[in-house]
């Protein structure tokens, strides 16, 4: 029965871990260099959800964290001649690389993540309740 | 002669627990796997269950040793059963959070049944042990 506990609190830390890459993609909506300084519009990062058999019990299974991948999608240019980051030569000459992010399409997956996250957290209580009533046979 | 729980269903309400708890356990795996693609929602069958017990019911009552029915299985309710009549998302994924959560209430509505009517069966026994009412 405790089992189940296990199996939510997998789904809680990668709905968490999901959440973590929601923040830092919209935190970074405006980021143009890298840790280095050099200019490099920061790429979205993806958390890839998967079936984690590790945690099993009677069939049922956790779920973990099997990657985060790095969205490669192109920059977006905006036309800024005079920014001090705007692209000097090239096609995209007088153009800034911004983030390829969209607000969207990430409070959405905010939102997605912490229904889940709640929706786990319900399981809990109900798995916590079975327990606690089984263990009224012993009264 | 029979043991104490002999005649009683507490045998009966021991296995309905025990088919309860570990539904539950496949049923907070899906709620897990929601946003896995591809995942299919496992699950146990309870009318088959409810027909495995009735018949092993009978079968107790019985007074010579009686094989039961053909089944493949040393455990009836052990294994997960993949639900087939389910959509499935543009994922790949079938599990539907409202029917988990719907089934999860039913799940947990069995078990506090079995609870509550285990404890007045024990609560019987206790009376007739020291003849108290």
């Amino acid at each position: 029965m405790l089992k189940a506990l296990d199996i939510s609190t997998s789904a809680l830390i990668a709905q968490r871990t999901r959440l973590n890459a929601v923040s830092g993609n919209i935190a970074n909506m405006s980021s143009l260099t890298d840790e280095t300084g050099k200019p490099n519009p920061y790429k979205a990062r993806e958390v890839v959800f998967q079936t984690d058999d590790s945690i099993s019990l009677s069939g049922a299974s956790g779920v973990k964290v099997a990657e985060i991948k790095s969205n490669n999608a192109e920059p977006l240019h905006r036309w800024q001649p005079n920014h001090p980051l705007a692209i000097q030569d090239g096609e995209w000459k007088g153009y800034v690389a911004y983030p390829n992010i969209d607000l969207t399409t990430e409070m959405v997956n905010a939102m997605e993540s912490t229904r889940a996250y709640e929706a786990n957290v319900g399981v809990m209580e109900i798995t916590k309740n079975l327990s606690r009533e089984t263990l009224t046979i012993l009264a | 002669m029979q043991g104490i729980f002999g005649g009683t269903p507490i045998a009966a309400l021991e296995h309905t627990l025990t088919f309860a708890q570990r539904r539950h356990e496949l049923l907070a795996g899906n709620v897990s796997n929601m946003d896995v693609p591809g995942y299919r929602s496992r699950d146990l069958d309870i009318n088959e269950f409810h027909n495995a017990l009735a018949e092993s019911i009978d079968n107790a009552a019985r007074p010579v040793s009686h094989t039961s029915g053909p089944y493949t299985r040393d455990d009836l309710y052990s294994g997960p059963r993949k639900a087939t009549e389910q959509v499935v998302f543009h994922d790949g994924s079938d599990v539907s959070l409202e029917r988990q959560v719907t089934e999860m209430a039913k799940n947990q509505h069995l078990h506090g049944l079995a609870i509550t009517t285990m404890r007045s069966q024990f609560a019987l026994l206790r009376a007739a042990i020291t003849e108290r009412a």
